[in-house]
């Protein structure tokens, strides 16, 4: 499959389905009626929209459940999960939640979005020149490299943990965040190097020697001439990297640990959830607050989120 | 020129690619390389985390990986989600992409709701579930109302079983199915006009062009669900943590309890490299036999 062009496809479809303009609109029924010359039959369209009805309903009713939850006494989320009556419509345990003593969301949001923001600037600073030296590098151990790296993707990370722990107690980083940034990073190297690589070997080696014939040397050659043409592929790392750190639960839990006090927000909805878990006032609020972020990244990202993982998954 | 000078030059001529790419080594090989020879160590050992404590014990925690009823049961339940998990996944996935790989706004309203699951925590989402199907939850509350008895969604293990392999099949189809469409556009359209002018029907062009044209798409998303499955452990431990009675342990939540509850870090180890075998050699093996339908992708 011609995997770059698929994704600029998808990638591009977006934004004009969204700016549909009346244009469009207007020739829209003459496309219909051409491709319906391959026959759709009425019954076969219903069948469709009622499959596709079922499960949207199936995908979205646990979220408006969630939602309206967050806002009602237990009482009500009991005998009328469904239904949204203003008259029980509260905001008391949406503020026992953020003021919460177990789980301070706030500070989860800060230390989660650090977590995230080191991971990116570490992966990168460490994936791309390593990427570019593989990329431009004509001898076997630069192809062994690339391949030793790759292997990596098929190591749960989960399967590394125990021994990981031992290593960074070792090293005096058990329970800190150097610690937890540093194998975090470490789980990003596979897919970044693997993708930088990818893109690399595209970008003209006319580049890396001009910039020579100028004087710069292999570093400064990389950082300022070739890094700013990976903008595309950098794009798609922090995307990936910024929805699996913060999505991550094990790693945080176990190296950083409930004795370090740092929660991510993961690991403090199990702190505030995981045994109070028939407790609905503390569940859907709790919850929702964990929920929200990643919801507005999705929205607001959604092009470049679904081209990203199309990206890394089909080049991985 | 001397030997000395020689070096020198070609230490200097070196010296930017080490320095570019031994960063990116060193952290790889601390938290990749070493963790991975230290669990296969590990495995052998009866190591219960603390201190410098190790005995040496051979092979033995890998006989108990497999006649110790409880990781065997593990390691079936997480046999069974990966194949059914997968199976379902790509299905929905697939089936879903064709009906709304089209443009227009509701094709892509559909695509968005199918899919934001994907990006929300796999233990937020154990969470949620839990909540809508527990015995006091949303959904048995509503077959309360109804006249009927409650459903033990999580306290019988064969529903809690399916019902975890629901939760991992509600929020990973999605991205599955992206993949499938990202694969759907990739075909030239040529094709279909072709098939068109020759009177094939809908049925026949999905039959004959749409899917092996798919065929490498459907490689990855085999490997990656596949691959992924076999290490589900989030979803588990917020929906039924493990329960009831250790039905719906998988073998990474066996791992992790046995390693940091239990203090069997050895035993966990044993268990981890087991585990990377399967995955790596599941993956290749699906990546190799999968060779032949791709190729005709290729001519």
């Amino acid at each position: 499959m011609t995997t770059t062009e698929s994704i600029t496809t998808t990638l591009e479809e977006g934004p004009d389905e969204v700016t549909l303009n009346t244009a469009a609109i207007r020739a829209r029924p003459l496309r219909k009626r051409r491709r319906s010359k391959i026959r759709t039959p009425l019954a076969g369209r219903i069948a469709k929209w009622l499959v596709l009805a079922v499960v949207a309903v199936v995908m979205l009713v646990p979220l408006y459940v969630m939602i309206i939850s967050a806002f009602k006494p237990q009482a009500d989320i009991l005998q009328n999960p469904l239904g949204f009556s203003p008259d029980s419509f509260t905001l008391e345990y949406l503020m026992n939640a953020v003021t919460s003593e177990k789980f301070n969301v706030i500070g989860a949001y800060g230390i989660t979005l650090l977590f995230v923001l080191l991971v990116n600037v570490f992966c990168i600073l460490l994936s791309a020149p390593a990427a570019y030296v593989i990329a431009r590098g004509r001898r076997k151990w630069h192809m062994a490299l690339l391949l030793v790296f790759v292997s990596g993707l098929f190591i749960p990370g989960q399967v590394t943990l125990i021994p990981v722990v031992f290593v960074l107690r070792m090293l005096g980083l058990i329970g800190t965040i150097p610690g937890f940034v540093l194998f975090e990073t470490a789980l990003t190297l596979p897919i970044t190097i693997f993708l930088f690589t990818a893109y690399l070997r595209s970008v003209p080696r006319d580049i890396d020697e001009a910039a020579a014939l100028d004087g710069a040397g292999k570093i400064r050659a990389f950082w300022s001439c070739i890094f700013p043409i990976m903008k595309p592929v950098v794009a798609t790392i922090v995307v990936l990297n910024s929805i699996s750190v913060w999505n991550d639960f094990v790693n945080p839990q176990v190296i950083l640990g409930p004795s370090s006090g740092i929660y991510t927000v993961t690991t403090g909805v199990y702190a505030a959830v995981g045994q109070y878990a028939t407790d609905y006032t503390t569940v859907f609020p709790t919850l929702l607050l964990a929920v929200t972020p990643a919801i507005i990244f999705f929205i607001v990202m959604q092009r470049y989120i679904i081209g990203g993982l199309v990206a890394g998954a089909t080049k991985g | 020129m001397t030997d000395t000078s020689r070096a020198l030059i070609t230490w200097k001529r070196r010296l930017p690619g080490l320095l570019m790419t031994g960063p990116a080594v060193l952290v790889f090989v601390a938290m990749f390389v070493v963790p991975m020879i230290l669990a296969f160590v590990l495995s052998l050992t009866d190591w219960n985390g603390y201190g410098l404590d190790f005995g040496f014990v051979g092979f033995e925690n890998y006989f108990d990986a497999f006649s110790s009823p409880r990781a065997l049961d593990a390691a079936i339940f997480t046999a069974v989600l990966a194949v059914v998990g997968t199976v379902l996944c790509n299905a929905l996935g697939l089936g879903l992409a064709a009906l709304i790989s089209g443009s227009g706004a509701i094709n892509s309203v559909a695509r968005t709701v199918f899919f934001y699951p994907y990006i929300i925590s796999a233990l937020v989402i154990g969470f949620l579930w839990s909540a809508l199907l527990a015995p006091q939850g949303v959904v048995n509350n509503l077959v309360a109302q109804v006249g009927m008895d409650p459903i033990p969604f999580l306290t019988d293990p064969t529903f809690a079983k399916c019902a975890v392999i629901f939760t991992v099949v509600w929020s990973h189809f999605g991205f599955n199915m992206i993949l499938y469409i990202a694969g759907l556009k990739s075909v030239p359209a040529e094709y279909y006009e072709a098939a068109t002018v020759d009177g094939a029907g809908r049925a026949a062009q999905f039959r004959n062009i749409t899917f092996p044209m798919l065929a490498p798409v459907v490689t990855v998303n085999l490997v990656l669900s596949l691959v992924g499955f076999l290490k589900v452990y989030d979803v588990v431990l917020s929906l039924t943590a493990g329960g009831p009675a250790a039905s719906t342990q998988t073998i990474v939540f066996q791992i992790l309890s046995e390693s940091f509850i239990n203090g069997k870090l050895g035993f966990g180890a044993a268990q981890s490299v087991i585990l990377l075998v399967v995955t790596a050699v599941l993956g290749l093996a699906v990546t190799l036999s999968r060779r032949g339908a791709e190729k005709k992708v290729a001519e």
